[in-house]
């Protein structure tokens, strides 16, 4: 079997993230407002203008506008350049890109302005902004929609609903809006949105430390130096994540550790650990989901390593694809806010890597962590005495600025509708999980308060539900293999990926909220259930996916 | 509005009394998934195919043997047992997702017998039968763990805990072969860390111990085993590992003519599957192995009368080994437990009278079962045998000593307790 000659495909795939789909460079702050600057044209007007802190914006009415206007928010973009032939997935590097979206950027299988077509052809309004600070934005964004809001209503006074929806780190904006600024939106649509800064942190973190103790010891991670400088040094970093996966996806047969690797690393290369485990103990540590659109876990070569592929090679495999979707990002923020917080922002040194492997996961994927000797060994590593794995220590200051960003709290204000890709690399399932689990607690109290309120008045009011959650799960499996037996790399596969949705699915999202904002509430049955389904999402009010680490 | 609101007040009123009527004077139907007047659906999953899958590729036959023995006789409160077996090749993700297909598209009522350790971890973490309230009946899997209520309230163990069945090994070994230098050969993961937890539990000490990562046993990995064990000079060998590297352990030993006393788990001690791996009957001969059901070859016991007579006309020319008399013997606990949740059967009667009536349900093992509402064990005990030349398990001197213990640090005991007879014919009374 060649598994050698996935890995060039498998991240050749991560230039069609939709984590980098918008990027846009800081702007100056606090301009004067400019536009809107409306086109007049018919059947759909176009205005475009800048909010006060410079952000561009894009307004969509059609001649029908029936008094609903959906705003989108966009996903993560970087906050620094990287400069063309430095990264082998982006020979052109990582441009910049000012504008504003008013829709999903990425929509499988069609185009974004089709989906905004959509949505305008029902009397809908789209707009969006592409926000004055890119990055992690959820103050300076919530603060760009919120100038949006009005400029819109000021703009089109029979406006009557505002809806509010986006992915990643758009999710995260939306959910941050609607949490403080209720009185402003109707409804919200949250797709694989990010989860608090705190947790997000700590899971990217987390798994950049990882690889620098196992795999690379000269990856940098904090103390950039200022401007183009530091700049440099933060795309080595990210060169140097992806040289990681390569050599341990192109060895992942034989276990050989990069030439990268450290004292630590190396020591167990001589102990005969192999690299693959190592992998994707990185991916369980930090609750990185082990199936991937290449990688199901189930699928095997026909042949001798049928049984053997999917328990002892494929999860290490589907880690590697997962990492290289989200690390990027991952990078891309440590560098962001290595600079706005100060250097050794972060601190993991008291973080206990042991436990953050579950009694499940150390079972489960036993025989790809090749035994419990094994794993232990690798987790010895990592031990706080190691002096060959120095934890990151953080500086007071810093840590201190880094914790005082704004921080979702998954409280349910509005109606809303959350959807995600159950093995999404962010991962946004364990978050979403996390709020459906809260909603359930919020929502039986009220029905609590509910009945004590009827006892007294003899008449009882139910409580409105306002959440509806609907997953996007994988087939029952999915790993193709060629006429060699090589794994043949996947660009799609539903319910993985990052915000990797078809247009019928994302045109449920909008629409389900509209529904919600008309109705005040979410009906969770019924139509719900039965477009949902139609669009390739279930609703499984009985889902199960594990925290993120930070809630352990 | 006043006068509207009185009106709407005493119109809910009125609904609410109607509605609180309805509930005290009309019978409630019994509806549940997987339930229907005429059958009640049960799903497994296991390995029918790949390497993994000899020897228990032939439990949903056995188990289908019975039920429908059961169904034949008037199935159970007037319900048929139909069950839907899923394969999973051993392979946790697949089982997961084998897992929602039998709950989700099949909607079977309960879970039964699903097999393997790490199979049951990953549906109780992904599919959460907790959570869905779907009864997993009696694992196959000596996990320990399983039977934590708290952890997995639906949850129903049947076989002694790994943990037991090193601890009253243990036992044996201190008793037949005191002095003798130890080594031990065990799966790296919950199984096997169980069977260390047991051993040290009853402080034996093994003069070398293997581990052997799942899924990497083989003649060639055992080649080095045998090494390790005979460099240690080892004269008795506990293989505490799957059929797979039972298999690999004998047959290796004795191609490189190591010859120790052999000890085996239950878990990788079935003669037939041995056999069929290759490994000749007189490798197996004399082999130490245990057992909490009585031998296969006991044509005196009544269970093993019954159930191969059953198992031979439903399944012609297979033979009738421990994994046929285990499936069967869960059947058997099945269908009474399906019966004592009565006509109006649900996920929760079914729960509740496994925890009310379990522990007096009839079965085939030479131990009784400790359900209660507060535990979730099955079997805690087991007797020890040794192969024939022909490599069957039988008991010492033809008698059968019971020992019994818990996965705690409760001491190892002989257990006096006497089967009850079975009901007749053999079916759920």
């Amino acid at each position: 079997m060649k598994i050698t000659s996935v890995k060039s495909r498998a991240i050749a795939l991560l230039s069609t993230t939709a984590l980098l789909a918008t990027i846009v460079v800081a702007s100056p702050a606090q301009a004067a407002a400019v536009g809107p600057t409306c086109d007049a044209k018919t059947p759909i007007q176009t205005c475009v203008g800048t909010t006060s802190d410079d952000a561009a914006y894009e307004i969509r009415v059609p001649s029908n506008f029936n008094g609903t206007v959906a705003l989108w928010s966009h996903g993560l973009g970087v906050s620094w350049p990287v400069s063309a032939g430095l990264l082998p997935p982006f020979p052109n590097g990582i441009p910049v890109d000012p504008r504003a979206n008013v829709a999903p950027f990425t929509v499988i299988g069609s185009t974004s302005s089709a989906l905004a077509s959509s949505i305008l052809a029902d009397g809908v309004a789209v707009m969006g902004s592409g926000f004055s600070v890119q990055g992690w934005n959820l103050d300076e964004a919530v603060k760009t929609n919120v100038e949006l809001i009005g400029i819109f209503k000021k703009a089109f006074p029979t406006t009557k609903k505002v809806v509010a929806w986006g992915y990643s780190a758009g999710g995260g904006i939306t959910q941050a809006l609607a949490e403080q600024h209720p009185e402003l939106v109707d409804a919200v649509a949250i797709i694989d949105p990010v989860a608090p800064a705190p947790a997000m942190q700590k899971l990217l973190m987390d798994a950049l430390w990882l690889f620098k103790t196992y795999f690379d010891p000269s990856m940098k991670l904090t103390g950039y130096s200022a401007g183009k400088a530091g700049d440099l040094e933060a795309t080595a970093d990210i060169g140097k994540m992806y040289s990681i996966l390569a050599s341990v996806g192109a060895n992942v047969s034989s276990g050989k550790w990069p030439a990268t690797a450290g004292p630590s690393g190396k020591a167990l290369e001589a102990a005969g650990v192999p690299s693959r485990s190592a992998m994707l103990l990185c991916a369980l540590l930090v609750g990185m989901p082990v199936q991937s659109a290449s990688y199901d876990n189930i699928n095997g070569p026909d042949g001798a390593l049928k049984l053997t592929f999917p328990l002892a090679v494929s999860p290490a495999l589907a880690s590697l694809e997962n990492f290289g979707v989200a690390l990027t990002s991952g990078l891309s923020m440590a560098r962001e806010w290595d600079t706005k917080f100060g250097p050794n922002w972060y601190d993991n040194t008291k973080t206990n890597f042991a436990t953050q492997l579950s009694e499940s996961d150390r079972d489960i994927y036993n025989a790809a962590l090749s035994g419990n000797t094994v794993i232990d060994a690798l987790l010895g590593v990592l031990n706080p005495a190691n002096p060959a794995a120095p934890r990151m220590v953080g500086e007071a200051s810093a840590v201190a600025k880094a914790a005082g960003m704004y921080s979702t709290t998954g409280k349910i204000t509005v109606p809303t509708i959350m959807m995600t890709g159950t093995n999404d690399p962010v991962p946004a399932a364990s978050w979403i999980q996390q709020v459906s689990d809260k909603y359930a607690v919020q929502f039986a109290a009220e029905k609590a308060a509910a009945i004590a309120a009827a006892k007294k008045s003899r008449s009882y009011v139910a409580p409105k539900n306002k959440l509806g959650v609907v997953w996007l799960k994988p087939p029952k499996n999915w790993t193709k293999f060629d006429a060699t037996g090589t794994p043949i790399a996947q660009s799609y596969v539903a319910g993985n990926g990052h915000a990797a949705f078809t247009q019928k699915q994302f045109k449920f999202m909008i629409d389900a909220a509209i529904k919600a904002a008309n109705a005040g509430s979410v009906s969770t049955t019924g139509t719900f259930v039965s477009t949902a389904r139609k669009a390739g999402m279930v609703r499984d009010k009985f889902s199960s996916y594990p925290y993120l680490k930070y809630y352990n | 509005m006043t006068r509207m609101n009185r009106r709407a007040l005493i119109t809910a009123s009125a609904v609410l009394a109607v509605a609180a009527l309805t509930a005290t004077t009309i019978p409630a139907q019994a509806s549940e998934v997987g339930v229907s007047n005429s059958e009640i659906k049960l799903g497994m999953t296991l390995p029918m195919t790949g390497t993994a899958s000899p020897g228990y590729n032939k439990i949903p036959g056995a188990m289908k043997a019975y039920f429908d023995y059961v169904n034949a006789n008037g199935g159970v409160n007037g319900r048929k047992i139909t069950i839907k077996v899923e394969d999973d090749r051993y392979v946790p993700t697949e089982a997961v997702a084998k897992t929602n297909k039998l709950i989700l598209q099949d909607k079977v009522m309960a879970l039964i017998s699903p097999l393997g350790t790490a199979n049951n971890k990953a549906v109780a973490a992904s599919v959460n039968p907790a959570r869905r309230g779907v009864p997993v009946l009696f694992v196959n899997t000596g996990f320990s763990g399983f039977a934590d209520t708290k952890k997995y309230p639906t949850t129903y163990p049947i076989l002694p805990s790994y943990v037991m069945e090193a601890k009253i090994m243990a036992e044996y070994i201190k008793d037949n072969f005191a002095g003798k230098t130890l080594g031990l050969v065990y799966q790296d993961d919950d199984f096997g860390t169980d069977a260390l937890k047991g051993f040290t539990q009853a402080g034996v000490t093994f003069a070398a111990k293997v581990a052997y990562a799942s899924g990497s046993q083989s003649a060639a990995t055992a080649a080095g085993w045998v090494t390790k064990l005979s460099t240690a000079k080892c004269d008795v060998v506990v293989l505490f590992g799957v059929s797979s590297a039972t298999a690999a352990g004998l047959g290796t030993a004795a191609a490189l003519k190591y010859a120790p006393q052999w000890i085996l788990g239950s878990v990788g001690g079935d003669a037939t599957t041995i056999k069929a791996s290759g490994v000749p009957a007189g490798v197996l001969y004399n082999a130490v192995g245990a057992s909490f059901a009585p031998a296969t070859t006991d044509a005196e016991d009544e269970y093993v009368k019954l159930f191969s007579d059953i198992y031979a006309k439903a399944v012609p020319g297979s033979a009738f080994d421990s994994y046929v008399l285990g499936a069967m013997n869960s059947a058997f606990v099945a269908a009474q437990a399906l019966k004592a949740a009565g006509p109006d059967l649900t996920r929760k009667s079914l729960m509740a009278a496994i925890e009310s009536k379990g522990a007096s349900f009839a079965s085939a093992a030479l131990l009784p079962l400790n359900y209660s509402k507060t535990s979730h064990v099955g079997y805690s005990g087991y007797w020890f045998g040794k192969y024939s030349p022909t490599g069957d398990l039988k008991p010492v001197d033809g008698k059968y000593v019971l020992y019994t213990t818990d996965s705690g640090s409760g001491a190892v005991v002989k257990s006096t307790w006497k089967r009850p007879a079975m009901p007749a014919k053999g079916l759920p009374n």
